[in-house]
């Protein structure tokens, strides 16, 4: 008895602490250790029924859970996919044991909010020495639009008909984009009279004033930015505006810091102190890739 | 059920002995339950359910049950198929997972690799199938055990630039033969080339001598790049300055595409002497 006691209250916790993860999306370095859970999650369900596989039912949960774990992989979620094959074998080539045939794929999906719709074209041509694949067109529509740091990128994308860059860009810019607008978020809900943002939840900068003193704006600008071979990176800008009599000290400092090659951000927000003058603090957080 | 078990009440429990061991076990049960379908729900993003999910509406009514599940197993499967698109792909196995990495360069899809991986504690490497030039155990030191995710990353991209130093080596040997004096001397991980070309195979030039080392083995572009002529009039300026050009082109283009240009430069030179 008591050892099924004991056994509910752990079960108990741990499943308060599931409940809990289950809400709270966690930071891009954090996201780790979430597919390593869910991994070892999906193995443990999964064998449990591994034996009896014949019936629909299980093979249908077998397969959804190689889903959940390729999709949490990836970060790419893929909700449909279709291809058409067409065979441009002519005779002439049938002669020299050569063969040519065009797939045309089409698939499409969502990484968190972002959604996608690929349409491309894969021309395969076999001859005695070897089998040939190659990517001969690339179209991709994505939504919301309005990700302009994105356009660029799916522009390359399509030019170089590199699906993989694609998509691996795709999974690390959205982590970034969501990061950036929790982390803004956060600041927005501690500090709600301070801190402002100029184009909502999703947006770039975060403008910091304080009533206290009129005229001194702080505007700090995260970037995302995906570079020509697909590698993503935050970009941070601090712009001040003080007015003309009177310095924040040690605005300077922090402009230098920003620049800093970042594996580091800084982040400084304004409170307002108890003698009414303005308090600088500087946050630092470091990400790990 | 998780308030049947506040602390008076099992004591009150523990005195209807029989009973209370049912209801107890019953508990577990659901408790175990809940705890399986957390983890499942966590794995599995809110959208996979979704499109799981996802039937034609208007078919629904119609079909039987049976139908319903055969159509939503075809979706899955095709939707599986999809992802080796991604880079990334696998299947689960009773042991774990079997990952397989594809590898493209500039839209040519290349070769594929497997990682079986068993889990257990610790995460090991049941077999795969990269090569053994390919720092495995390295990548697998640093990340396997605390981030999966960034190990499969990370072996992909050296799977990758693998892949593509290898595909620009083979397209110099095969389609450009032609140019080149001699044997491609190449090394497993296709990371060290050295080779000597000429820009007009029958002419009377000297060869040019290109070595290129891709020290970072991420890279499909060589960090080193040494093109050296031979020829007695090395000093002459028309020579030094074509040497020179091809060093930078073999930093900044892929080794094929370079010799695509030359071949192309070649014909310009040969239509001007026709006419």
């Amino acid at each position: 008895m008591d050892a099924e006691l004991a056994e509910v209250r752990a079960l108990q916790a741990e499943i308060a602490a599931l409940r809990r993860a289950c809400e709270d999306p966690p930071a891009p370095w954090e996201e780790t250790s979430r597919v390593q859970k869910s991994f070892q999650a999906i193995h443990q369900f999964n064998s449990e029924g591994w034996k009896s596989s014949k019936d629909l039912k299980s093979q249908l949960g077998h397969l959804e859970s190689e889903l959940s774990f390729l999709s949490t992989l990836t970060g790419i979620n893929i909700r449909n996919y279709s291809k058409q094959t067409e065979d441009l074998t002519g005779t002439e080539m049938t002669e020299k044991s050569i063969r040519k045939v065009l797939q045309r794929h089409r698939l499409s999906g969502n990484c968190h909010m972002v959604t996608f719709q690929l349409e491309f074209q894969i021309l395969e041509i076999q001859n005695k020495e070897r089998l040939s694949s190659a990517v001969t067109d690339l179209n991709i529509i994505m939504e919301p639009t309005e990700c302009s740091e994105l356009s660029e990128f799916v522009s390359r994308a399509e030019e170089r008909k590199d699906l993989f860059m694609f998509f691996r860009s795709l999974h690390f810019f959205v982590e970034w984009f969501e990061y950036r607008k929790r982390t803004f978020k956060h600041f927005k809900e501690k500090y709600p009279d301070a801190v402002h943002l100029s184009e909502g939840p999703s947006s770039p900068s975060i403008v910091i004033r304080s009533a206290s003193q009129p005229g001194f704006e702080l505007v700090i600008v995260w970037r995302i930015q995906i570079d020509e071979d697909g590698k993503v990176f935050p970009k941070l800008d601090l712009l001040t505006k003080v007015p003309q009599r009177g310095r924040v000290p040690g605005c300077s400092c922090f402009r230098c810091l920003l620049n800093m090659p970042s594996k580091a951000a800084y982040f400084l927000w304004v409170s307002q102190g108890k003698n009414q003058k303005l308090e600088i603090s500087l946050m630092y957080f470091s990400i790990k890739f | 059920m998780a308030g049947i078990l506040a602390p008076g009440l099992t004591r009150t429990l523990r005195s209807l002995s029989p009973l209370a061991g049912q209801l107890l076990e019953k508990a577990l049960g659901n408790l175990r339950w809940s705890r399986r379908t957390l983890y499942v729900q966590m794995a599995s993003p809110k959208e996979v359910k979704a499109s799981i999910a996802n039937v034609e509406p208007n078919l629904a009514v119609e079909m039987s049950e049976q139908e319903v599940l055969e159509e939503k197993l075809e979706n899955v499967k095709a939707v599986l198929q999809a992802y080796r698109f991604t880079g990334l792909s696998g299947k689960l196995t009773s042991r774990g997972v079997c990952v397989c990495i594809n590898t493209a360069f500039e839209g040519n899809l290349l070769d594929s690799y497997f990682v079986d991986l068993v889990i257990q504690k610790p995460l090991r490497i049941h077999h795969h199938s990269v090569p053994v030039f390919i720092p495995l155990e390295e990548i697998a030191a640093k990340y396997l055990q605390t981030n999966i995710q960034h190990f499969l990353f990370s072996l992909c991209e050296y799977l990758n630039a693998y892949s593509g130093r290898k595909y620009q080596a083979d397209r110099l040997q095969s389609d450009f033969a032609a140019l080149l004096t001699g044997p491609l001397q190449r090394n497993p991980l296709c990371n060290l080339l050295s080779f000597t070309y000429k820009l007009d195979p029958g002419g009377q030039s000297f060869p040019f001598c290109a070595r290129l080392l891709y020290k970072d083995l991420t890279a499909t572009l060589p960090t080193d790049v040494t093109v050296t002529y031979q020829g007695v009039d090395a000093l002459s300026t028309s020579w030094e300055e074509q040497r020179a050009s091809h060093e930078t082109l073999f930093c900044m283009k892929p080794l094929h595409q370079v010799f695509a240009s030359f071949a192309r430069k070649g014909e310009k030179l040969d239509m001007s002497l026709v006419s």
